[in-house]
C-alpha cells in the first residue's frame, strides 16, 4: 500500500464520518459572535460573576422551593427541577468514564428558567431536529439571552390544543411533549416552519406549534414512544435544547 | 474568496482585536470547514460538531490577544482550540450516552464507500478521539507536519511519532514511509 492509497482510504472514511457542514454553519457562527458579548476582562471578573450567579441560584432554590430537590440535569445554566426518572426506561449501562454520569431520565413536568431579565419577551428565531444515536433532538433557539419561563409537559396521547383558537390537532405518534415558553414570541424573529415532519426519526415523529398568544409560545410534539427527556439552556447563542432519548 | 481573506488577514485581525466581529467571522470563516471535520471525526456526532465549532469560534474570539506569531499560526491555533472544546464536550453528559456515537446514514442516501472503508471507518471509531485527533489533521485536512505539531503542542518529532503510532493501530502492517 502507498502513502496515498492510506491518505485516500482513511480521508474516505472520515468522510462518511463527518460528512459535509451544514451551508448555514459559516452564518450560524457569525450571527454567534455578534450576539456574543466580548470578554476580555480579567478571568476573575467572570469567576467572581459566575459564583456570584451560582450562590444566587442556589439561595432561591433552597428557599422557594425545599420539598422538591430533584436530581438537576447537568450542562446548563438554567436552573432545572425534573421529575424523578420514568421506571419503564432503564438508564444505560454507566460508562467506564469516571466523569461520565447517566442519562437522567425525566418523565414528568419540567420547568426551565434563566436568571436572564423577564421583560421583555425571548424572540425564538430557529427550531430544528435532529435525530442522532441515542436519542432525537430538538432545539429551539433565541435571539438573545431572553428565554422566558419553560415548561415541558410529556403527556399520554398526541392531541394538542391550539392556543387562540381552542382547535385540538393530532400530532403523528402515540404520545407527546408539550414545551410551553412563557414570556416569549415565535413570529417576530422567527420564519421557519410551523410544522415539522420528522417521521424518519425513531422517536421525534412531528414538531408543531401549537401557541404564539398573548407571550405564551408552546410547541406540541409527537413522539413514537414514552417521553424520556432532558431538557438543557446552552447560550452563545441561547438556545433550548430538548433530548428524548431514542433508543 | 478566501484568497481575499488570506491577502488581508493582518488587518482583519486587527480589527478583530479591535472588538470587530464581523472582521473575526470573515477571518475564520474559511477555517470553518475543516474545523468542523475535526470535530465531526473526534466526536463522531455532526450536530455536536457544528455546537463544538460555534462555541470554540466565541472562545477563539475572546482569545485573540493569546494568538501568537503571524497570521499564519491562526489555523492550527484556532483548530487546537476546536479540538478542546471537543473534548470538553466529550466530558459533558451526552457522551456517558452515546459515547461510541456512530453517524448514522440518511434514510434514503447510499453509503458509496466500498468494504475496505467501512473497516477502516469501524476502527477509526474505536480509536479514542484524541488518538483520532493527529490522524485527522494530517491525512484529512492536510495540514504539514510543522502545522500538525503546532496544534497538537508536540514536537514535529513527537507529532510524526504520534501519527505513525496511531496509524499502525488501523493497520498494524504499515511501515514508516507508508504512512508518512
Amino acid at each position: 500500500m502507498t502513502r496515498e492509497d492510506f491518505r485516500r482510504e482513511l480521508g474516505d472514511a472520515m468522510d462518511s464520518i463527518s460528512g459535509s457542514p451544514d451551508p448555514a454553519l459559516p452564518e450560524r457562527v457569525r450571527a454567534a459572535l455578534v450576539h456574543s458579548p466580548e470578554q476580555r476582562g480579567p478571568v476573575w471578573i467572570g469567576a467572581l460573576a459566575a459564583a456570584v450567579i451560582a450562590v444566587i441560584l442556589v439561595g432561591v432554590l433552597l428557599v422557594g422551593n425545599p420539598l422538591n430537590r430533584g436530581r438537576s440535569v447537568p450542562g446548563g445554566v438554567g436552573q432545572v427541577t425534573p421529575t424523578p426518572c420514568c421506571p419503564s426506561f432503564p438508564t444505560p449501562a454507566p460508562t467506564p468514564s469516571p466523569s461520565a454520569s447517566p442519562f437522567v431520565c425525566v418523565s414528568g413536568p419540567m420547568t426551565v428558567t434563566t436568571g436572564a431579565p423577564a421583560p421583555p419577551l425571548g424572540l425564538i428565531d430557529a427550531l430544528r431536529t435532529g435525530s442522532h444515536v441515542g436519542y432525537d433532538r430538538i432545539t429551539i433557539e433565541f435571539k438573545d439571552v431572553r428565554t422566558g419561563t419553560i415548561k415541558v409537559t410529556p403527556q399520554a396521547n398526541t392531541k394538542f390544543v391550539m392556543d387562540g383558537s381552542g382547535a385540538t390537532v393530532t400530532l403523528a405518534g402515540k404520545y407527546g411533549l408539550l414545551i410551553k415558553i412563557t414570556g416569549a414570541d415565535n413570529h417576530t424573529a422567527f420564519s421557519g416552519s410551523t410544522d415539522i415532519k420528522t417521521l424518519q426519526f425513531p422517536e421525534i415523529l412531528e414538531v408543531r406549534r401549537v401557541g404564539d398568544f398573548e407571550g405564551v409560545v408552546q410547541w406540541g410534539v409527537g413522539l413514537s414512544s414514552i417521553a424520556c427527556y432532558q431538557a438543557t439552556i446552552l447560550t452563545g447563542p441561547t438556545r433550548l435544547v430538548i433530548d428524548v432519548r431514542n433508543n | 474568496m478566501i484568497g481575499v481573506v488570506l491577502e488581508q488577514r493582518p488587518q482583519m485581525i486587527v480589527r478583530a482585536a479591535e472588538g470587530d466581529a464581523h472582521a473575526f467571522a470573515a477571518l475564520i470563516e474559511p477555517l470553518l470547514n475543516p474545523a468542523y471535520r475535526l470535530a465531526a471525526v473526534m466526536l463522531a456526532d455532526r450536530s455536536a460538531a457544528e455546537d463544538a465549532v460555534q462555541e470554540a469560534s466565541i472562545k477563539a474570539w475572546r482569545k485573540l490577544g493569546q494568538l501568537r506569531g503571524d497570521a499564519g499560526s491562526l489555523r492550527s491555533w484556532f483548530l487546537s482550540i476546536v479540538a478542546n472544546e471537543c473534548r470538553m464536550f466529550r466530558r459533558q453528559r451526552w457522551f456517558s450516552v452515546v459515547k461510541v456515537a456512530e453517524v448514522l446514514p440518511l434514510p434514503g442516501t447510499r453509503d458509496h464507500f466500498d468494504d475496505t472503508s467501512t473497516d477502516l471507518k469501524t476502527a477509526l471509531l474505536k480509536l479514542s478521539p484524541d488518538e483520532r485527533l493527529p490522524l485527522v489533521l494530517y491525512f484529512y485536512l492536510d495540514l504539514p507536519l510543522d502545522e500538525v505539531a503546532r496544534t497538537l503542542g508536540l514536537s514535529p518529532a513527537a507529532a510524526k511519532s504520534r501519527i505513525y503510532r496511531t496509524a499502525r493501530k488501523l493497520r498494524s502492517d504499515l511501515t514508516l514511509e507508508e504512512v508518512i
